[in-house]
C-alpha cells in the first residue's frame, strides 16, 4: 500500500505540472488547447533525435524545452490568431476546433514519419529506499525535477513581477489593462511556458516508462481530466487534483489493474464534478 | 494648456451613435465633470480615451500625440488612469499588493518591487486605507473599494484621472469624504480630473466646469451653477433623472 501510495505521489506531481499547463492557458486567455499532448510528444522526440545525433542527455533535454517552448509560441502567433479575436465561448470552442485539428495534423505526420518510436531516459542507479520503499532512480530523479519545477513555478507568481501581472490577467482582464498591463503579451508569454511545461512531463515521464509519438492525445485528456477536477483556471486546483488523481490511479492499478485506471480516474473526475461543479479550488464565475 | 483633446470623436454599436461628435479639451489641473441623462455616452466617451473602445471616428490627442485607439496598457503608461464604476481589484492579493501593481506596471519607468510596495504605502495613507493594507480585498466595501482603486490609480502617477460613477452608491458621509479625496489628489499632484457622475450634490460640490452630455452630443457647457440653469439641460433631465439623486 506504501508502495502504491508513493508511486501514486509521483505520478500526481507529474500530472499536476500537466494540467498546470493546460489550466494557465484556459485561465488566462480562455483558450483550451487540446494539441497540449503532441507538445509533449514532439519535445520528447526532438529530444531522442538531438541525443541520436550524438548529444549528451542534459543538454538534448534543454533542448527538447526549447521545442516545447517554440511550439507555444508558434500556436500563439498562428493558430490562436483568430481564437484571441473571439470572447466568450465562441473564443473556447474556436480554440477547441482549431488545435484539435493542429493535434491530428501533428499525429499524423509523427506517425508516419517517425512511427513507434518513443523518448526513453532510462536512469540506472540502484533503488533507493524511500519510506522503508525501494524506489527507482529513474522515479527519484524525475520527482526532484518535477518537485523543483513546481517551487519555481511558485515563486515566479508569487514574487515576481511576471507572476503578479498574470495572476492579475487572471483574475480581471480589464482591471490589468487598466493597471498597465498587456494582456496579449502575457498570453504569449504564458503560451511558452504551457509548451515548456508539456516538455517537462515528456522527459520526466520518459524517465519512468517511454513515451512514443501516439502518447500525444492520452497525455492531453488526462490533463483535462486534471484540470477538470483541480477547477478550470486554478494552478493550486491541478496541483491537488494531480496528487489525489495520482494516488487514485497507482492504487487501483495495483489493486484492480491498469487497464481499468484511465475508466477509474474518469469516474473519479465526474463525482468530483457532481459534488463540486466548479472542480475541487475552482471559482464560479 | 490643453493635457488632453478630442476633435469629433464618434462612436456607434450596431448604427445607434453612443458618442457622436464630441469635441472637448481639458488640462491645467482642472476638475471637469461630465453629466447627462443615462445612455448620453459619458461612459462610452471616457473608455474612448483610455482605449478600451476604439472610436469611429475622431481622433484623441494627449499632450499632443495622438493616441486614438492605443491600447489600455500604453495609454496608461503615457499617464491616463480610469477608476471604473465597478470596482476591478484583484481578489487573491492584498490591498497593498493590488495598489503596487498600478506603481509596477502603470509607470513609463517602473520601480523594482519593495519601491512598488513603498509608493503602495504612501497612496493608501493619502486616501486613508493605510490600517487595512494586509488585509484581502474581499473584507473591504464598497467605498473602501473604490478609494483602493484610487489609490491604485494614483500609484502610477497619472498626469489625467478619469472617474466614471465611483460615487454612485455612497452614503452623505462617504459622499463628503470621496470628494475630499478627490480634490486632494487634484491639489496634491496636479492631476487633471475628468469625471462622470449622476450624484449631483457632488457635481455642485466638487466640479469646476461641467460639460452637459445628452445622445452622445454635448448639450451644455460652463460653471456648475450655469449649466444647471440652462433650460435645454433641465429639459433633457426632467422626467429622465431625479437631479438630486
Amino acid at each position: 500500500m506504501t508502495a502504491s501510495i508513493l508511486d501514486g505521489i509521483v505520478l500526481g506531481l507529474q500530472f499536476g505540472v500537466l494540467a498546470a499547463g493546460l489550466t494557465l492557458v484556459y485561465g488566462l486567455g480562455g483558450v483550451l488547447n487540446l494539441a497540449y499532448g503532441q507538445i509533449a510528444v514532439v519535445s520528447g522526440l526532438v529530444t531522442l533525435l538531438t541525443m541520436e545525433a550524438g548529444v549528451p542527455a542534459v543538454p538534448a533535454a534543454l533542448i527538447g524545452l526549447v521545442a516545447g517552448g517554440a511550439l507555444g509560441l508558434i500556436f500563439d502567433l498562428t493558430i490562436l490568431q483568430p481564437v484571441y479575436r473571439r470572447h466568450g465561448e465562441a473564443r473556447v470552442l474556436l480554440s477547441l476546433l482549431l488545435t484539435l485539428g493542429a493535434a491530428f495534423v501533428i499525429d499524423g505526420y509523427l506517425n508516419w514519419r517517425y512511427p513507434l518510436r518513443g523518448l526513453n531516459l532510462r536512469i540506472t542507479g540502484d533503488p533507493l529506499v524511500v519510506f522503508g520503499v525501494r524506489m527507482r532512480m529513474g522515479s527519484v530523479v524525475a520527482s526532484g525535477i518535477t518537485i523543483v519545477v513546481i517551487g519555481v513555478l511558485y515563486w515566479l507568481f508569487r514574487y515576481t513581477r511576471l507572476g503578479r501581472a498574470i495572476r492579475s490577467v487572471i483574475q480581471d482582464e480589464e482591471g490589468s489593462r487598466l493597471v498597465g498591463i498587456d494582456p496579449q503579451l502575457m498570453m504569449r508569454l504564458i503560451l511558452v511556458l504551457s509548451g515548456v511545461l508539456a516538455a517537462i512531463v515528456a522527459i520526466t515521464r520518459s524517465m519512468v516508462a517511454p513515451v512514443n509519438v501516439r502518447a500525444g492525445f492520452s497525455l492531453t485528456v488526462l490533463g483535462l481530466i486534471v484540470t477538470v477536477v483541480g477547477g478550470l483556471g486554478s494552478i493550486p486546483g491541478a496541483f491537488l487534483a494531480g496528487l489525489v488523481l495520482g494516488i487514485i490511479n497507482s492504487v487501483a492499478s495495483s489493486y484492480i489493474g491498469t487497464f481499468l485506471s484511465l475508466i477509474i480516474l474518469l469516474v473519479a473526475a465526474a463525482i468530483t464534478i457532481v459534488i463540486r461543479p466548479t472542480g475541487l479550488l475552482g471559482v464560479r464565475e | 494648456m490643453a493635457l488632453l483633446e478630442l476633435h469629433e470623436v464618434g462612436k456607434a454599436y450596431g448604427g445607434l451613435p453612443a458618442v457622436d461628435g464630441v469635441s472637448l479639451g481639458t488640462g491645467g489641473g482642472e476638475i471637469l465633470a461630465l453629466v447627462g441623462p443615462n445612455g448620453a455616452g459619458k461612459s462610452t466617451l471616457l473608455k474612448l480615451v483610455v482605449g478600451l473602445e476604439r472610436p469611429n471616428r475622431g481622433r484623441v490627442i494627449l499632450d499632443g500625440h495622438d493616441i486614438t485607439g492605443r491600447p489600455p496598457h500604453l495609454v496608461r503608461r503615457m499617464g491616463v488612469a480610469m477608476v471604473q464604476q465597478t470596482p476591478r481589484s484583484f481578489p487573491t492579493m492584498t490591498v497593498r499588493e493590488n495598489v503596487a501593481l498600478g506603481a509596477l506596471f502603470g509607470r513609463d519607468t517602473p520601480p523594482d518591487t519593495d519601491e512598488a510596495l513603498e509608493i503602495a504605502d504612501e497612496a493608501l495613507a493619502f486616501v486613508g486605507l493605510d490600517d487595512r493594507r494586509h488585509d484581502t480585498v474581499g473584507a473591504l466595501n464598497l467605498h473602501q473599494l473604490r478609494f483602493l482603486e484610487l489609490a491604485r490609480a494614483i500609484a502610477g502617477s497619472p498626469r489625467l484621472l478619469l472617474l466614471d460613477e465611483v460615487m454612485a452608491g455612497l452614503n452623505d458621509a462617504e459622499l463628503e469624504t470621496s470628494i475630499d479625496i478627490v480634490r486632494a489628489i487634484r491639489d496634491r499632484h496636479d492631476i487633471t480630473v475628468v469625471w462622470v457622475e449622476h450624484v449631483m450634490k457632488a457635481v455642485m460640490g466638487l466640479a469646476e466646469r461641467v460639460v452637459v452630455l445628452d445622445f452622445g452630443r454635448i448639450l451644455a457647457e460652463g460653471s456648475p451653477d450655469q449649466v444647471m440653469r440652462d433650460p435645454a439641460v433641465v429639459e433633457a433631465y426632467l422626467g429622465k433623472e431625479d437631479l438630486g439623486a
